[in-house]
């Protein structure tokens, strides 16, 4: 391990003392803005009589590098911006400045908008198979950034409940933990209850990246099917945006971010967000009577143990733009939240007691500086999760879904429980890229992160929760990338997976485990509008710590749980074009076979009270997914996107439960599909926009969004009689939203309606468990900024 | 422009196609009978069994894929009772759930579903099933407490729920654990085990124990002792059978344990010292009599797992060598114990213990004196209904079931 490390990090030097032999040639460098004196990102700067261009970055920032001595003309354009032209004269070795400050030009957005790119589309068309959410358009809904990503194209977000509840997103067929979330880049593992992507408002956001199959160097860490990255950006240096919202089941929503950012580069950012929700939606259940125990069959019943809040505040300190860091901040996030808990695994175990709380405080860092020597960039990031969990059942009583409950016995309501445990969670993360030239690049990245469980139950002394529960895991990745300016874009790679756990089960104590992975992606522009992508990599995801040692709610641990190994390629095609200039279509096809071994997949446990992860000798997958867009003018716009895929199990001889063994006669489940996937779901929507409605800078927007699921069976598809109405399954649903947006004074002010599941159908998720019934939702929101120019 | 219009309708042709559903018709799978195996897909754990009907017991073959009720749940249990049959959820944690069908056509047709709690012990008494509740932990506030239902074959609820106190059976600061239930005349007999809180050890040993109970009041009139064998049956095993004239024979196989601390870990021990046994409390009275049979020199040094009656004061035994002896083991062999002449027949034609990887112990009798249906599972993952000849003591190959493990196998008439 050393050595390699050791050897990885030679390499990498040898590669970053070869560039400082090669001649310095002229520089471009400028910074292009709008009449706010706000950077444009994804604007594009162009050498007349040359092919080199550049985009502007985030910052609305570019480079044009590696240019000989001489004159130039410079032109620059962005998506309802009128182009610019410059004059520059550049001398041999030097760097020459230029600022741009664009006017917009409302009657030619049309136009221009299919060449112009938002830093949004800028991600879409890279190597890997990404596809990028602009979240500022979703503002003006009670979205959180679940919400969104079950909008994209090939994503499954699976939840048990309301507000609140637990989650699972599936990618191209994998679900789980083999999809990682991270945010700005950051893994996402150790931030608690208290923090994740059900309960953060889509506000907080600029942009979400969802990567299917391969992910790229930079998020380093063990993902499998997939990463989805939140970029929650800094576009504006002193802004202040507030929403509050309020709706059906006493939801209250509200999320304030704001930033200050002085003169000298001293800046502090906060976003501080909370959510409330008694989750007392109707659901339709087999109800038993608890005192003669007989069933209503279909009794549709308020869920009424389901509260849920929580509170969250993440404030961030330090400088920017100085010669020792382009960034560098120091920050904490706290928070708390409380949770009701309504039902085990399944619909049939009812609590009304039982109830959990968890706080976040968590310190971090975040460093970031470009060119310490010419074109290599590092970056740091550190934080330390200092919060605690606690899990409460101490009422001796059984419910019923009447809310009645009686006596039962002197075991809580399933497990007696004041359980209060730190999950002592850190993680550091480190890169390097190091940029040869134009065309070549090099990433070095390593993650680390910690886990180690430590509490007590004053209820119980005999509790094996005080085990040790302990795993670190480490994942050092290397890559090279070959790019072609909106040509080309080629990547190979390697990763080094380490993990180390402790279970105290003498007998399972793993020793520690250590994998290798690589692969490689490449994407191709076969003309301007037509872009073609494929990877393919050899990956490794290792156990998650929750799934090793259980949430301590409705998850079990499983501490024999082994790494799954994957082989998996994907293929892309994006394809824009335009019918005329009004009416403009944008095709992405993808498609992706895995074959994985020792597939991690969740299934209840041997009573049905809790889920589990377990392993399943071989599963493959063909998944195919599909988005169509449309776009008239600038007033309408409609898509949708299909997702079909096919998880087959190839176990082909299964093993005996009672003595471990392999069973010598085919397994009857063999080449069967995988119960209680979803394996066919789509979504489509249409928005219209009417500008200046009512009054100048004002503007309407009234949108649809239709979400749908083909039916799937509970349990293996081939087993038992299909015809009758024996075989459980989850039924098929659509669930159409509607929402209304109001402007006012170009965005400052905003009002929003919605209304969520308005016929009222019935959702089911994760093993049947019900989604929100009918609810409306009213969205108010404030934003402000001010840029000092 | 009608090519590029033309070229994204063939993108979304491909994926049109690869999206195309394939649908299985297995219909043709489908059984129907009289007889009801329950069969778990060994690849799904986490799942119950599938109810499957077939028309004998006897020949041919079965399939799980297509064929069978699927079930919620993870463990069930079975019952047949007054023209019913019933299905019994058990879940730690979750509350149970019986499902009751009636025959129709040789299929089995729900009829109703109602709630009870995990049960530990339950047993048909009189037109009811009665199912107990065990406590596992003493109550260091207050009494520690049985829960107990009766729920009616007619009307299909819970007629009486009560709670009994589970720690005066034993009267020696254990909890008394029901092995089962079993009615005899108009009272109820439970034989348990002690344990000791939240345990499944005893400081107990050498001692059978049945209390008895009234029906329907549950009033527990007495303990019935006996020290010449250890505890009757064995946990969800019952361990007694009422012959033709009433009277009550009662197996021990002698697994009382304890556990000791051997280099920091809780290592199990047998502690009983008397010999697998078979006692007898003859009808009508409540006390022991003087019969003994010693089933391990009859045997050869096996004992009895688990037994069935089919009549003639003949037993059909799940048997197990003393020396491969486990708390909660199934014995892969077969034995014909016939009380009366107080002999062990094993039975043959059974496979190889080697391919066998279980035996059910809820089968079907005729009670003709001679028949069993025992289910045979086989390390390859097929199985098979044998049948049990207590008189020539063989065993003679029967269906065939493949697409999971056999359960139970009972009988229902068409009503």
């Amino acid at each position: 391990m050393q050595i390699k490390i050791f050897l990885l990090t030679a390499i990498f030097c040898i590669a970053v003392l070869a560039s400082f032999s090669q001649t310095q040639s002229a520089t471009i460098t400028g910074k292009i803005t709008d009449e706010d004196g706000l950077p444009i990102p994804g604007a594009l700067v162009k050498l007349q009589n040359n092919s080199v261009s550049a985009v502007t970055d985030v910052d609305g920032v570019f480079k044009l590098e590696k240019l000989t001595a001489g004159n130039y003309a410079l032109t620059v354009s962005s998506v309802g911006m009128v182009p610019q032209q410059k004059q520059v004269s550049v001398k041999q070795g030097s760097v020459f400045n230029v600022n741009f400050s664009l006017v917009s030009s409302v009657q030619r957005l049309e136009a221009v908008s299919v060449i112009g790119r938002t830093e949004t589309q800028e991600t879409n068309r890279q190597a890997f198979n990404v596809t990028a959410i602009d979240a500022t358009k979703l503002y003006n809904t009670t979205l959180d950034i679940s919400g969104a990503l079950d909008r994209v194209s090939g994503v499954k977000v699976r939840e048990s409940g309301g507000v609140g509840s637990n989650f699972n997103l599936s990618l191209n067929g994998f679900s789980g933990n083999n999809v990682r979330y991270f945010i700005d880049g950051i893994p996402m593992d150790n931030f608690g209850s208290s923090f994740q992507i059900n309960n953060i408002p889509i506000n907080i956001a600029e942009r979400i990246e969802v990567y299917k199959g391969v992910v790229p160097m930079w998020l380093g860490s063990d993902a499998l099917g997939g990463a989805v990255n939140i970029v929650t950006g800094d576009r504006y240096r002193n802004y202040i945006d507030a929403a509050y919202s309020f709706g059906s089941f006493n939801t209250h929503r509200s999320v304030v971010n704001t930033a200050v950012t002085s003169k000298k580069g001293l800046t502090l950012q906060i976003n501080a967000f909370q959510n409330y929700s008694d989750n007392n939606y109707k659901v339709k259940v087999e109800a038993s009577d608890i005192y003669t125990g007989a069933y209503a069959p279909e009794a549709t019943l308020r869920r009424f143990h389901d509260t849920y809040h929580n509170e969250a505040l993440i404030a961030n300190v330090g400088v920017v733009n100085k010669s020792y860091a382009d960034k560098l901040l120091f920050g904490v996030t706290v928070g708390k939240n409380y949770k009701e808990i309504q039902t085990g695994a399944r619909m049939v175990s009812v609590f009304g007691g039982w109830h959990r709380r968890g706080n976040i405080i968590m310190p971090s860092l975040k460093y970031k500086k470009h060119d310490i020597v010419k074109g290599l960039d590092l970056t740091i990031n550190a934080n330390y999760n200092l919060g605690n969990e606690q899990n409460i059942d101490t009422m001796n009583v059984r419910f019923d879904w009447y809310g009645n409950s009686k006596p039962n016995g002197s075991s809580g309501e399933r497990s007696r429980s004041l359980y209060k445990y730190k999950n002592n969670n850190g993680l550091a993360t480190a890169m390097l890229n190091y940029k040869i030239n134009e065309n070549h690049s090099l990433a070095l990245s390593n993650v680390f992160s910690t886990f180690n469980r430590k509490g007590n139950d004053p209820l119980s002394s005999s509790n094996n929760l005080e085990r040790p529960s302990k795993t670190n895991k480490n994942v050092l990745g290397l890559g090279y990338n070959f790019d072609v300016k909106d040509k080309l874009s080629a990547t190979v790679f390697g990763k080094f997976y380490h993990q180390n756990t402790s279970t105290g089960r003498s007998y399972t104590d793993m020793a520690a485990t250590s994998k290798l992975g690589y692969g490689t992606a490449l994407s191709y522009f076969i003309n301007p509008s037509l872009q073609i992508k494929s990877s393919y990599e050899l990956t490794n995801r290792f156990p998650e710590a929750v799934e090793i040692f259980g949430d301590v709610e409705n998850q079990e641990g499983n501490v024999n749980l082994k790494p799954q190994i994957s082989n998996n390629l994907n293929v892309g095609v994006i394809y824009s074009f335009a019918l005329n200039s009004e009416d403009h279509f944008s095709v992405t096809a993808n498609g992706a076979y895995r074959y994985a071994t020792d597939f991690i997949y969740t299934r209840l446990n041997q009573n049905q009270s809790k889920l589990v992860a377990d392993n399943l000798e071989g599963v493959n997958t063909w998944a195919a997914d599909a988005e169509v867009r449309y776009s008239h003018k600038n007033w309408l716009s409609a898509g949708f996107t299909l997702t079909y895929q096919y998880l087959r199990n190839l176990q082909k001889y299964a093993i005996d439960p009672a003595t471990g063994e392999q069973q010598t006669s085919v397994s009857p489940v063999y080449l069967d599909q995988m119960p209680n996937i979803p394996y066919f779901f789509g979504n489509a929507d249409a928005s219209v926009s009417f500008k200046d409605f009512g009054k100048k800078g004002n503007t309407l927007n009234v949108g649809a969004n239709v979400l749908f699921v083909h039916d799937f069976w509970l349990y293996w598809p081939s087993l038992g009689e299909s015809t009758g109405d024996s075989k459980y399954g989850i039924p098929l649903q659509l669930s159409p939203d509607i929402n209304i947006v109001y402007s006012l004074k170009d965005g400052r002010y905003n009002i929003g309606l919605e209304a969520k599941n308005i016929t009222d159908a019935l959702l089911y998720d994760n093993f049947s468990l019900q989604k929100p019934s009918r609810g409306f939702y009213l969205n108010l929101r404030y934003f402000i900024n001010q840029n000092r120019k | 422009m009608k090519s590029k219009l033309k070229s994204a309708l063939a993108v979304m042709a491909v994926v049109a196609t690869l999206t195309a559903c394939k649908k299985n018709d297995e219909s043709k799978n489908i059984t129907k009978g009289e007889f009801i195996l329950t069969v778990t897909p060994v690849a799904s754990t986490g799942v119950a069994d599938y109810l499957v009907n077939v028309p004998t017991l006897d020949s041919g073959a079965v399939t799980t894929q297509g064929n069978g009720q699927e079930q919620d749940g993870t463990y069930r249990y079975y019952l047949t009772h007054n023209n019913k049959f019933f299905s019994m959820l058990y879940g730690q944690g979750n509350p149970g759930a019986v499902t009751a069908y009636r025959n129709v056509n040789g299929r089995l047709n729900k009829i109703t579903n109602f709630q009870t709690e995990t049960v530990q012990a339950f047993a048909a008494v009189n037109n009811d099933v009665l199912l107990t509740k065990v406590p596992r932990k003493i109550n260091a506030d207050g009494a520690t407490l049985y829960t107990y239902y009766q729920v009616s074959t007619n009307t299909l609820q819970i007629e009486k729920e009560g709670t009994l106190d589970a720690m005066a059976p034993a009267n020696n600061g254990e909890i008394a654990h029901f092995s089962w239930l079993q009615q005899v005349g108009n009272k109820v007999f439970a034989p348990f085990f002690p344990i000791k809180n939240n345990s499944f050890d005893s400081d107990f040993h050498d001692q059978a124990w049945i209390a008895v109970y009234s029906y329907p009041d549950m009033t527990l009139e007495k303990t019935i002792k006996d020290d010449r064998t250890s505890f009757i049956g064995k946990y969800f095993t019952n361990g007694l059978g009422v012959v033709e004239n009433g009277d009550v024979y009662a197996f021990s196989g002698s697994l009382s344990t304890t556990s000791d601390l051997v280099n920091e870990k809780s290592v199990k021990r047998f502690t009983d010292t008397k010999p697998a046994a078979i006692t007898r409390i003859k009808s009508g009275t409540t006390v022991f009599d003087d019969y003994y049979f010693d089933v391990e020199v009859a045997s050869g040094n096996y004992y009895i797992t688990n037994w069935i009656y089919v009549g003639n004061n003949k037993f059909v035994a799940h048997i197990q060598p003393k020396a491969e002896k486990g708390a909660y083991t199934t014995g892969k062999e077969l034995a014909i114990v016939d009380v009366l002449a107080k002999t062990v027949t094993k039975v043959t034609g059974l496979p190889g213990k080697a391919e066998i990887n279980s035996l059910t112990s809820n089968n079907y009798t005729p009670k003709d004196g001679k028949t069993a249906y025992i289910g045979v599972n086989l390390t390859n993952g097929l199985g098979y209904v044998y049948k049990i000849n207590a008189t020539a003591a063989t065993a003679t190959q029967g269906l065939k079931v493949s697409g999971g493990n056999i359960t139970a196998v009972q009988y229902l008439a068409n009503n």
